[in-house]
Order: C-alpha cells, then sequence, then structure tokens
C-alpha cells in the first residue's frame, strides 16, 4: 500500500510537472512570438518610413541605432542582390530573391515567415517591407525555439522532479500509517469504542453487525451442543459420531466406558486411538462406505452390540454414527434360559421314560404279576417327581414374573418354623437326623406361603444332605432392623467351586446322586426367588464334609415388599 | 492450513495403529487357540498374519514415498524411519503368532501332557507387553514404552521357568518329549515376540526423543 501511495503520489507530481510545462511552452510561447512579431512589424514600420523618407539611405542606414539593433535589419535591391545588412557584410551575402519573406514583399508590398535553424535550436522570424523606391527592407529576429525552450527549463523540471519525489517518501510513508494505524489498532471487540477517520465508520458498522451476528450463531450453536452433550451423556448407550476420515466428532462417557478407553478427549482424534477393537474399526469403516452394519463386540468380559450407520447428505457419506449396547446381562439371560430350558426338557424327560418303560412293560403283559405293584409305585413316584417338578418349575416362572396374587400379611417366623419343623420331622426321622429349632418369637411382614416354602425347601436340603445321626439347627434371631434366620447342618457341606452356582436352577453339585436324593434341583433357586421378593439376603457358608450353614436375612418391617 | 505432507504423516500414524491391532488380534487369537485347543481360532490367528504381510507393505510403501517426495526432517523423518523398522517387527509378531497357531493346530489332536500353567502367564505377559509398546505409540508415552523394555525380563524369567518345567516332564517320562518340544518351541516363539515388543517400545523412544538404546 505504502509504495502504492508513493508511486501515486510521484505519477501525480510528475504529471503537473509536465502539464504545466507544456502548458508554459504551448500557451506563454506563441504569445510571447506573438509580441515579438508585433514589435518587430512597428519597428519595420519604422524603418520603412524612415528610409522612405531619407534623402540618403546609406547614410541612415549607418546610423548607431540601427548598427547597434539587435534586430537584423537587411536591405535588397530589386534584384535581389544584398544592399546592406546590419550584422553582416552584404557583399559575401547570396542573392535573396529566393527567401519566401522577400519574393513575397517584392509581390504584395510586405510578407512575413518563420524559419527554423538547421539544429532546431533556434527560430528566425523574417518581416520584409517593399519601399517605395522598389527595394525591400527586411527585419530579422532570432529566439529560442519551442525545442531550446523546453531544453532549457528540463535541468528545472528534473529539479522539481527529484524534490518532489523526495518529498513523496517520507510523505507517503506518513500518509500510509496515518490510513493504516487506525485499522491495525482498531478495538474488533466492540468497534463502537473506536476513534477513527469517518471513512472507517462504514467498516466499523459491518464488523460490528458481523459481530452480533457471529456471537448470535455462537450462542445457537453452543446451546445446541450443550444439549446433546447433556443427552448424549446421559445415555447408557456408547454413542460415537465419526467424520469421513474415521476421526471422532463425538464420543460420549458410555461408549469410553464400554470400549475399556481411557478418559481424555478423542476429539479429532482417530478412531482407534479410543479403541483399536477390529470389529469396530471395520464397522466404522463399513459404515463410511455407506453400508449398515450391525455386530456383536466382545470387550474383555461384555459383549456388546453395535451398530454402525453412515450419515448421508444428499448422497454423499458425511460421517458415521455408531451406536453400542452392552447387552452382557441379556447374553447371560439368554444363555440361563438356554440351559433352563435343556435342563427342564431333561429333568421332564428322566421321570417320563420310566414311566414309560413301566407302563409299557405292564402293557405288554411283559411284567410278573408279583411286579405289578412295584412297577405301579415307580410309575407313582416318578409321576409324584413329576408334579412336584412342574409345581417348581411353575413357581418359579411366577416370582420371574413377580406375579404373586398373595397379599404379605403379619408372620410369626418361630413360630412358622416349629411347624415346618413338624411337618419334616417324619423326613428327618427316616435319615436319622435331629431338628433343633431355636430362637426368639420375631414377627415380620410377608407372604406367608412364600415364606413355608424357603424355610421348607432349606429345612429339606438340611435333612437330605446330612449324614445319618447328623443335626439340623434352625435359629431365629434378631438383628437391628432384620430378622435373621439361620439353618445349619452337619452335612455333606458344598465344595468351595459349587458355592457360586448352587442358586442356579438345576444345578447340582453331585450330579451322580441326584436320583437318590430327588428333589427337583430348583429349590435353592425358589428360595434365592423368595429371598429377593421379599428383598432379604441369603448368605452361604459351607466346608466340605463338615456342613452347611444358610443365613437368611429378612427386613423386619417392611410394609411393602416387591 | 494442513498441508498434504501432514495429513500423510497421519495416515502413517494410523495405519501404524491399525497394523498394531492387527497384530493384537492374532497374538490374542493365538493364545486362545492354545488355550482352549481351538482349532478354528488356529486358523482365524493364521489368517491374520496374511493381513499383517499386507499392511506392512502398504506402511513401507507410505514410508518409502514420504521419505522421497517429502524429504522430511527432525521429527519427522524419525517417526517415518522407526515406522519403517517398527513394523518390521510387528509384521514378525504376526509370523509368530502364526506359527504358534500351526503347533497349536498339531496339539489339538490329543490332550496335554500337564495342565498349561506357565504358558498361558507368559502368552498374557506377552499379549501385555505388544498391547502397552502399541499403547506407547498411540498415546505417545515414553514412561509406558519404557515399562514394555523393563518388563521383557518377566517374560525371559517365564521361558526359563517353562524350560525347566518341560525338562522335568521329559525326564519323568520319556513319551512326553514330542509334546515337550513342541512346547518349548511355542514358550521361545512368545519369548521372541516378547523382544519384538521391546523393539517396538524402543522404536517408539527413538521417534519421541531421537536417542537409540545401545545394548
Amino acid at each position: 500500500m505504502r509504495r502504492r501511495i508513493f508511486r501515486n503520489m510521484c505519477t501525480l507530481a510528475l504529471a503537473a510537472i509536465l502539464l504545466s510545462s507544456t502548458l508554459v511552452l504551448v500557451v506563454l510561447y506563441p504569445l510571447f512570438n506573438s509580441q515579438m512579431q508585433k514589435e518587430m512589424q512597428i519597428e519595420a514600420a519604422y524603418i520603412t518610413a524612415g528610409l522612405n523618407q531619407a534623402v540618403n539611405k546609406n547614410a541612415f542606414l549607418k546610423t548607431t541605432e540601427i548598427q547597434n539593433s539587435t534586430i537584423r535589419i537587411t536591405l535588397v535591391a530589386k534584384d535581389g542582390i544584398v544592399l546592406f545588412d546590419n550584422m553582416a557584410p552584404a557583399e559575401k551575402m547570396d542573392n535573396h530573391l529566393s527567401r519566401p519573406e522577400i519574393a513575397e514583399a517584392f509581390a504584395t508590398g510586405t510578407a512575413q515567415s518563420v524559419r527554423l535553424s538547421a539544429t532546431l535550436d533556434s527560430q528566425t522570424f523574417y518581416y520584409a517591407v517593399r519601399l517605395d523606391d522598389g527595394t525591400v527592407v527586411r527585419l530579422a529576429n532570432t529566439t529560442g525555439s519551442v525545442f531550446s525552450a523546453f531544453i532549457g527549463i528540463l535541468p528545472l523540471i528534473i529539479l522539481i522532479a527529484i524534490t518532489v519525489f523526495g518529498l513523496a517518501l517520507p510523505l507517503a510513508k506518513k500518509m500510509t500509517n496515518k490510513i493504516i494505524t487506525p485499522i491495525n489498532t482498531l478495538n474488533l471487540e466492540n468497534p463502537a469504542d473506536n476513534s477513527v477517520y469517518e471513512e472507517l465508520l462504514p467498516l466499523l458498522y459491518r464488523i460490528r453487525t458481523q459481530n452480533q451476528q457471529i456471537k448470535h450463531q455462537m450462542d445457537v450453536l453452543q446451546a445446541q451442543q450443550e444439549d446433546f452433550a447433556a443427552l448424549t451423556s446421559h445415555m447408557s448407550e456408547g454413542l460415537i459420531l465419526l467424520d469421513t476420515k474415521a476421526n471422532v466428532l463425538t464420543v460420549n462417557q458410555s461408549a469410553i466406558y464400554l470400549l475399556g478407553a481411557e478418559k481424555i478427549s478423542y476429539r479429532g482424534k482417530n478412531i482407534l486411538t479410543l479403541s483399536r477393537n477390529l470389529i469396530l474399526h471395520r464397522a466404522a469403516e463399513t459404515a463410511l462406505s455407506g453400508r449398515h452394519c450391525v455386530d456383536l463386540l466382545l470387550i474383555k468380559n461384555r459383549t456388546c452390540q453395535l451398530f454402525a450407520s453412515p450419515v448421508y447428505e444428499n448422497t454423499t457419506v458425511k460421517g458415521a454414527i455408531l451406536l453400542i449396547l452392552d447387552v452382557t446381562e441379556q447374553q447371560k439371560a439368554e444363555k440361563i434360559r438356554r440351559e433352563f430350558s435343556a435342563n427342564v426338557s431333561h429333568e421332564l424327560k428322566t421321570p417320563l421314560t420310566s414311566i414309560s418303560g413301566y407302563a409299557e412293560l405292564i402293557k405288554n403283559n411283559m411284567a410278573k404279576a408279583e411286579d405289578i405293584s412295584t412297577f405301579a409305585e415307580r410309575i407313582y413316584l416318578e409321576a409324584d417327581r413329576l408334579v412336584a417338578l412342574v409345581d417348581d418349575i411353575i413357581q418359579l416362572s411366577g416370582l420371574d414374573e413377580k406375579n404373586i396374587q398373595l397379599p404379605p400379611e403379619k408372620i410369626n417366623l418361630l413360630e412358622l418354623t416349629n411347624l415346618i419343623a413338624l411337618r419334616l420331622l417324619p423326613q428327618a426321622k427316616e435319615k436319622n437326623v435331629s431338628i433343633n429349632v431355636a430362637g426368639d418369637s420375631i414377627h415380620i411382614f410377608a407372604v406367608k406361603q412364600m415364606m413355608d416354602e424357603l424355610i421348607s425347601n432349606l429345612c429339606e436340603n438340611a435333612i437330605k444332605y446330612n449324614k445319618p445321626n447328623g443335626k439340623v439347627k434352625i435359629d431365629i434371631s434378631q438383628q437391628n432392623e432384620t430378622a435373621v434366620l439361620t439353618v445349619s447342618d452337619t452335612g455333606v457341606g458344598i465344595p468351595r467351586e459349587h458355592q457360586d452356582r448352587v442358586f442356579e436352577r438345576f444345578y447340582r453339585v453331585d450330579k451322580s446322586h441326584s436320583k437318590q436324593t430327588g428333589g427337583t434341583g430348583l429349590g435353592l433357586s425358589i428360595v434365592k426367588h423368595i429371598a429377593e421378593y421379599h428383598k432379604a439376603a441369603i448368605k452361604l457358608e459351607s466346608t466340605e464334609n463338615n456342613g452347611t450353614k444358610i443365613t437368611v436375612i429378612l427386613p423386619k418391617n417392611s410394609e411393602h415388599p416387591v | 492450513m494442513r498441508n498434504r505432507f501432514d495429513i500423510q504423516l497421519e495416515q502413517l500414524n494410523n495405519e501404524l495403529i491399525q497394523m498394531g491391532a492387527l497384530i493384537e488380534n492374532a497374538i490374542t487369537s493365538a493364545v486362545k487357540a492354545l488355550v482352549d485347543q481351538d482349532k478354528e481360532q488356529a486358523l482365524q490367528a493364521i489368517a491374520f498374519d496374511h493381513e499383517v504381510d499386507q499392511k506392512e507393505k502398504e506402511i513401507e510403501n507410505l514410508c518409502l514415498k514420504l521419505l522421497l517426495q517429502q524429504q522430511p526432517v527432525a521429527s519427522d523423518l524419525r517417526l517415518i524411519s522407526s515406522a519403517l523398522k517398527m513394523i518390521t517387527d510387528m509384521e514378525r509378531i504376526g509370523d509368530q503368532s502364526a506359527d504358534i497357531s500351526e503347533i497349536t493346530i498339531l496339539l489339538a489332536e490329543g490332550p496335554y501332557i500337564k495342565k498349561l500353567e506357565h504358558i498361558p502367564q507368559m502368552a498374557n505377559a506377552t499379549i501385555k507387553m505388544v498391547t502397552d509398546s502399541i499403547d506407547a505409540f498411540v498415546k505417545k508415552d515414553l514412561a509406558l514404552a519404557q515399562s514394555v523394555v523393563d518388563y521383557d525380563d518377566v517374560v525371559d524369567d517365564l521361558f526359563d521357568k517353562i524350560k525347566e518345567e518341560l525338562i522335568s516332564l521329559i525326564s519323568q517320562n520319556p513319551d512326553n518329549g514330542g509334546q515337550a518340544m513342541d512346547l518349548i518351541m511355542i514358550a521361545k516363539y512368545f519369548e521372541r515376540i516378547g523382544d519384538h515388543a521391546t523393539n517396538i517400545a524402543e522404536w517408539v523412544i527413538f521417534s519421541m526423543t531421537g536417542k537409540v538404546k545401545i545394548q
């Protein structure tokens, strides 16, 4: 800019100098010339008059005025011979008849002409008048030509130009500074606070309006971003947004957690920095190539379902959305359900096979008469087992669905336990096991049938898995606001590796003995569900060959279980 | 404005992480196959080797292109030269995972002479080293890279333990010899993988600091 201003200033100055010189030459020079011509004409008139009247022309011409005149005066005879010249010896001069002004003067009386010298540096103005005697007097005055005048003032022009350039440089600098400094020091945040020259005001006005627009848009964007962040951060699903280069635009906390990544900012980083899981990376690539894709991610001990979808703008892919759902629980539940179905079918089939086998023997008359009653007994027992099993399954599925129609009521836990102990006495006697109920009379609020089931199941197990002459001890006590029911036996115990699994449906510690001990394999599972229904905790302590102790901690004042 | 060179460098970075992810998967599959005697998984681990080789060629081409066209200097040059070295180590890890899986397929025909105990330990230790070395590269984490270099001793100690264990198994019953040889090969492969992971970590250190550990 500075150079441009300097250049413009110089051009302007130069143009001004040239123009004024031209003006001088074009206007003043002709003026000066015509003035000179006029003067010459007047002088010519005097001389003509003088010569016409002079008796002795030579004497007149020899007067000092003529001799010293700056104007060249020449007298030419009719035949063109120069009679007199005040600046050169007349006899040496050529015949002047061919000179245009002289020829014209002979013809018309007066004539004038202008001739440039050979070098163009001067011009001569001639004025010729015919005298009464027929001779012609000619006046000539030489002045510098336009060119010489121009060349004459050229050094001056150059001097002025140099001066102007010299002045223009700092001036341009100063001017540029004056223009630029206010612009450079503008307070763009608050354009109204600036005091500047008025030509800048429209600019400031535009900056101000744009500032307002930007601020407004920023506010809108920020609000949107905050909304988005708030929405995504509370999602339990992992959400990742990617741009076309698989760089992360957004990743929510759940995604970072599910992928087991470090909690740092991943914005703008490649998805590989978030997780190097190949399935995730390939799903992202698939989505970015424009196809939808669903896959299962196995990260550490979690199973996650991954949905990857491309984001289109018109027909081009602008990015991808990855959604990660934790399906570990569903997968586990699915597995348990599958196992349950398999177990149920197996458990149902076993008694049915016996029943159908015995029945077939009887039907085909292959059974001896004395065996029939034994077979009938077997059929009866197996059918009984089947009924018990189906009952348990119904009860479990009811507990699963939390579909309990019975209302909770106030129960005396000790009373209920005594009743159960009494009911189980024959069974205990059969195995030669003693039952001992002790404790305080504690009231709890629970569903009676369910509590009956819970305690019976625990006691039955304690009897069933006891050793001959063993003991079953049931203790009821109060601890703070809870009722604690403890069923301990002196039985075979549960090996450590099975302890976590005995509450699973159909889980048996000793798979080979299940037939002998009977039971459906659902007892403890039912106990667990009932306890859960009553918000009770179960603790299992057991040492192999030493006995098992199961503690149920029931909340006492729970008015509304479930 | 980011120029073409920066974009290419980032591409190199991402490709390296991708190759890292591939070898992590290869070695994890190989270990799983070995422990579970799972032929299917072993075949998968072998399949990874091809992908790893492919990736190595791609990265090599990219590195050479960068070297020729951009004439990188300072840290950029270090990144590219260490990338060239790292992919060689990564490719070797891929190869060795495939080798382990090939032995696994042979061993899957019958039960192991002894319940594998130290070999899975060693396998997990090498997986950790590989993962950490790539993590160190991704996060540009000097301390983590150094920890990988130090962790190599754990793997080496486990190798010695396995060696002694197998020697005693052979002396108990010479029939164990065949499988013991295969197992010692596997252990040696893991030990080598650990060494390669150490190399990767050292190249990470070099690319960041310009210092090479003189052994």
